[in-house]
């Protein structure tokens, strides 16, 4: 452990090209993913959330369910989507990480929809009644119901972002691993770990652990400056 | 103007509000009283359009206002509040605010309010739009003696000068008698009682209604 510790430190220190490729390879993906993902799922997790609609059931089950969509499941469905003779195929973008961040979002949004919708049905109550009850158009109540919850929204965010960087089924199906340009941490972590090499796949860990510290720091300052606002 | 014509609400098999007929003619100010879950609410939440009824026809003129009985203060100050969705209307919020002692609390998060400054700042965020229906649950019931005071002026003064209907439900018998010039007691999800105050508190229509006021303690 001790030696997995001082190797991740070396590894940072030593700013190893093909580790601070991966870190922004793997950092690109999962801020892409992640932004993609709440792009269309926060508005729809909240619309869902708050609003009732003729098979309102049956589309929350279907989210819950895709919540524990597996993750190879997901680079399977993407795979083929976009392999050669895919719907996609002339798209070329298998193993590409813009196909990873597909896979992800595949994975990731309904995991944002379902937990906004939660949080939206329980937390927006009075802000709506409220807000109807001033006369305000339904983009507005929308906005403010946003507006209003966007310190629990954050942590939402926060939740897929962590989705994202810890994935690796999906993306090492639909990104094939490829050095210098594919390979993000979890996948080098895998390949590593197959090559005898656990020394290092465990500092690749505590690297990526280091990253998903710093970055939810960060979330935890802007959630906190949220709720003082 | 507020007609209901055969309007009832149930949840499962439980009814909670039948009326069978209900016309409020414009500018008439419609107190409604009665024991908790008598259908005040329910009955201002389908004027309002919150709440669909199970049977029946609703027509309400708009635009309807509606002040829920727990209102909910938005992030930002008093002012920010007050101004949602209505930007150029400070001079009007600036005075209302000072109608309802509420000036000084202006730059304020109005998250930070008390009960009652809460429910001043939510009338305020609403009067401060015009309207043609007043719909307000239960709009003193965190309000000291003197606030109420202030509220059910500012309340006058709003009606008179736009001419709107208002509807609002009450516990306090003050808040009906002084305000109102209708009064309907409900029991049970239907009407008991209907018609001016003084008439209703010399001869309530049935013995329930009489039970009632006389609880009132005038």
């Amino acid at each position: 452990m001790e030696e997995s510790f001082r190797k991740a430190f070396e590894l940072l220190l030593s700013r190893d090209p093909e580790l601070l490729q991966i870190l922004g390879v793997t950092l690109r993906m999962s801020f892409f993913s992640t932004t993609i993902s709440c792009l269309i799922g926060l508005p729809l997790g909240t619309l869902l959330g708050t609003h009732r609609f003729p098979g309102k059931g049956v589309l929350k089950k279907l989210i819950h369910t895709l919540m524990g969509l597996p993750p190879v499941v997901a680079g399977l469905i993407v795979y083929m989507l976009f392999t050669h003779y895919g719907p996609f195929g002339r798209l070329n973008l298998l193993f590409t990480v813009d196909v990873m961040v597909v896979a992800q979002c595949l994975l990731i949004t309904p995991v944002v929809i379902g937990l906004s919708s939660s949080y939206m049905e329980t937390a927006t109550k009075h802000t709506i009644e409220t807000a109807k009850g001033m006369g305000l158009s339904r983009g507005r109540v929308l906005f403010l119901c946003l507006s209003e919850n966007r310190a629990s929204l954050l942590s939402v965010v926060l939740n897929a972002f962590g989705r994202s960087i810890a994935e690796v089924g999906a993306v090492s199906i639909v990104g094939g691993n490829i050095q210098w340009k594919t390979r993000v941490m979890t996948t080098a972590i895998m390949l590593e770990t197959n090559k005898g090499k656990f020394h290092f796949a465990l500092a690749l860990g505590i690297v990526l652990l280091l990253v998903a510290f710093v970055v939810n720091v960060a979330a935890s300052w802007t959630v906190r400056e949220a709720r003082d606002d | 103007m507020i007609e209901l014509s055969h309007v009832k609400k149930t949840y499962r098999d439980r009814t909670v509000l039948e009326i069978d007929t209900l016309t409020v003619p414009q500018g008439e100010t419609l107190a409604l009283v009665g024991p908790n879950g008598c259908g005040k609410t329910t009955l201002l939440r389908i004027l309002a359009g919150r709440l669909k009824s199970t049977e029946g026809s609703v027509k309400a003129a708009a635009p309807v206002l509606y002040l829920p009985q727990k209102p909910y203060a938005f992030r930002g100050t008093v002012l920010h509040n007050i101004l949602l969705g209505t930007h150029k209307k400070r001079g009007e919020a600036l005075r209302l605010l000072e109608e309802t002692d509420l000036l000084h609390l202006k730059d304020k998060k109005a998250a930070s309010l008390s009960g009652g400054e809460l429910q001043r700042m939510a009338l305020c965020r609403l009067l401060v739009r015009p309207c043609s229906l007043l719909l307000l649950d239960e709009p003193t019931s965190a309000c000291d003696a003197a606030g109420t005071e202030l509220l059910l002026g500012v309340l006058r003064r709003y009606r008179e000068a736009t001419g709107c209907t208002m509807v609002l439900s009450t516990h306090t018998p003050a808040v009906a008698l002084n305000t109102a010039n209708r009064l309907i007691i409900l029991n049970g999800g239907t009407i008991e009682a209907d018609g001016g105050p003084q008439t209703i508190l010399r001869a309530p229509e049935s013995d329930w209604a009489k039970q009632f006021i006389a609880g009132w303690r005038i």
